[in-house]
């Protein structure tokens, strides 16, 4: 184990910057302050007590992204279509994710970046992914939404990050993970220590063997999934604040000038129009038929295409759900039969 | 492996399409035309090649791109050909286009239908409206390959004599002697002499053995429900029937995420399915 003092923080932050684009929580001075990851600069309060609204998963799928430009050009008597792709490069370091974020970066890997048979490559996401650096700070605590001890390895996951601080007196104990991770813990900052690790956070659990096969035994019981999303708004925030989601739309916008670009965004699967055919037909008209399959891609589905659950137990989709709905509750009443 | 996936054009960058010029629009009814098109990278048409049932995304950048069934033959190596319904924004606009008008393109993408598997077999085609449309493709590619197969058998149903599509493949299909061609109508109409009557009614009234014999079925849903049960009735077996399914797209590579019917991606490991398939319970009503 390496050791770097709190007050040496800023210092690697400060050298981090002169390569890369530094991202760390930080305070946003709105209503209610709201902590959010975001660019720091030096000088910059970082905020490493609170859990942060959102994932920063937008550092590899960006909220919005442009996938090409467009412009069509004048060609005899017509018109030719040229088009121009986009590929992002960007070398970013973010220091303080917490581990459930950095294990579902793991997990979208899985998707993205996926070699398999039948899969596509996802270049944006992988210009992205491979210029990312995660320092995962380890949770010492949590709040009563986290549910990360339900997975194997609780709050001591490693997957996802390169190098994994543990808060300890004065400073923190600094574990790498990737080649990455220790290369950053072998500068100077960091001496060498035989200090314990602290111990971490043990959050609520939710059952979760067997929920693959449970959640499709109940896939047709249409009354128990009405019961369950009664109070569904379909507002669609449990996806852009989930870690893991990343269904998105695709849009074309132009400069009114025959030339513009095709876009990508956030989308969620609880959005009535998420599945709407032109022609009226929608396959999942009711809240209920859009959580099941909500709840069957992160449980089943995924776990049997891409071998991992799209879910990491950060909790936000709880702690931030406008109408209350904690969808552990949903799987324990599954799993209950 | 039932059904045959090939790689998109672009598989570095399968999100970005290929600029592509129509050659030629064909109305094959009040609101189905046919495009004809051709890559402006020569190279990429001739490189170009897919299964019958492979479906690829058309658009025009600025408006977007939907997902269509290719519905020329893969031996059709001057065009590819999409026949477009006129239904909602970007079909609408594509109704708009003519020879000489620029596209964009990302195709082929997800499996076709599983031909090679079905030598020696006697094949039945079951399509309805603008479901002929990768049905076309599939039954040039038989013809292509005619003597590969046994017995062929067609039935095409539209609601009126005007929504039947391709009117110029059906006068040389209906004169073949190597193929059993039947439109259909649901009603009687003023100077309709063929068949009228819902398919799965006509295939009633002249069952097709389902002894070495192939189904594939492709049209709208309530179709579709009525022609399977009518075929199964008749004995054909869950993996003797083949169908080709349609869902609201946007990638077309398994990552957008709303395609899917229970873990299976219509764009990626559809849109062809053997209701063998779709009655795994993986997948079965899992909409």
């Amino acid at each position: 184990m390496r050791f770097i003092a709190e007050e040496n923080i800023p210092r690697l932050l400060g050298r981090l910057a002169a390569n890369a684009a530094v991202w760390a929580p930080q305070v946003v001075k709105d209503t209610v302050n709201t902590v959010l990851f975001a660019p720091w600069r030096a000088g910059g309060e970082i905020e490493t007590g609170a859990y942060s609204a959102l994932s920063a998963k937008e550092l590899v799928l960006p909220a919005t992204e442009r996938l090409f430009s467009y412009r069509y050009r004048r060609a005899g008597e017509g018109e030719r279509i040229g088009i121009k792709g986009c590929a992002p490069q960007e070398r970013v370091v973010i220091f303080g994710m917490r581990a459930c974020d950095a294990k579902a970066l793991a997990v979208l890997d899985a998707l993205f970046l996926s070699r398999s048979a039948g899969s596509y490559n996802d270049p944006y996401y992988q210009g992205r992914r491979s210029g990312l650096t995660v320092i995962t700070l380890a949770c010492t605590s949590c709040d009563s939404a986290c549910f990360c001890s339900s997975f194997e390895k609780g709050a001591a996951e490693t997957a996802g990050s390169d190098l994994i601080f543990y808060p300890v007196s004065g400073g923190y104990l600094a574990g790498p993970v990737s080649e990455k991770g220790k290369e950053l813990a072998a500068v100077d900052l960091f001496q060498d220590s035989s200090q314990e690790k602290p111990g971490l956070a043990k959050t609520a659990k939710v059952e979760l063997v067997g929920i693959q096969q449970r959640l499709l035994e109940r896939f047709d019981d249409i009354d128990f999934w009405r019961l369950a999303t009664e109070v569904c708004l379909s507002c669609g925030y449990c996806s852009y604040a989930c870690p893991a989601c990343h269904c998105f739309n695709i849009f074309d916008e132009t400069d009114g000038d025959r030339a513009g670009g095709r876009y990508r965004c956030w989308d969620a699967c609880m959005f009535y129009a998420y599945t709407l055919e032109s022609s009226g037909h929608n396959p999942r008209p009711e809240a209920a038929h859009r959580y099941r399959n909500r709840l069957a891609h992160k449980f089943s589905y995924f776990p049997l295409n891409r071998g991992e659950i799209l879910c990491t137990g950060c909790g936000r989709c709880i702690r931030g759900c406008p109408a209350g709905l904690d969808f552990r509750d949903v799987i324990r009443a599954v799993s209950a039969g | 492996m039932s059904t045959v996936p090939r790689k998109g054009i672009k598989a570095a960058e399968p999100l970005v399409p290929e600029p592509a010029t129509i050659i030629d629009v064909i109305k094959e009814g009040p609101n189905i035309r046919s495009f004809r098109l051709i890559f402006d990278d020569p190279g990429i048409t001739t490189a170009f090649s897919f299964a019958p049932g492979q479906i690829g995304l058309m658009g025009i950048p600025g408006v977007g791109e939907s997902t269509f069934a290719i519905s020329s033959p893969p031996s059709q190596r001057d065009y590819i050909q999409f026949s477009v319904m006129k239904t909602g924004f970007v079909t609408s606009a594509i109704h708009e286009l003519a020879a000489g008008d620029a596209v964009a393109v990302r195709a082929p993408l997800g499996c076709g239908f599983p031909v090679d598997s079905w030598k020696g077999k006697n094949i039945l085609i079951v399509g309805g409206g603008i479901g002929m449309a990768p049905l076309r493709s599939l039954l040039m590619h038989i013809l292509d390959r005619r003597k590969e197969f046994g017995s062929l058998r067609v039935f095409y149903g539209a609601r009126t004599p005007a929504d039947l599509c391709f009117a110029g493949d059906r006068v040389q299909w209906e004169n073949r002697d190597d193929i059993e061609f039947i439109a259909t109508v649901d009603e009687k109409h003023p100077g309709w002499s063929g068949h009228t009557g819902l398919v799965p009614q006509v295939i009633a009234a002249q069952p097709p053995a389902p002894e070495n014999a192939v189904a594939v079925t492709c049209g709208p849903p309530v179709m579709i429900k009525y022609t399977l049960a009518a075929l199964q009735q008749l004995g054909f077996t869950e993996a003797q029937i083949y169908t080709t399914l349609e869902r609201k797209m946007k990638c077309g590579i398994g990552l957008c995420g709303r395609c899917n019917i229970g873990a299976k991606y219509v764009c990626i490991d559809g849109p062809v399915f053997s209701l063998d398939e779709l009655k795994n319970r993986m997948v079965d009503g899992r909409w």
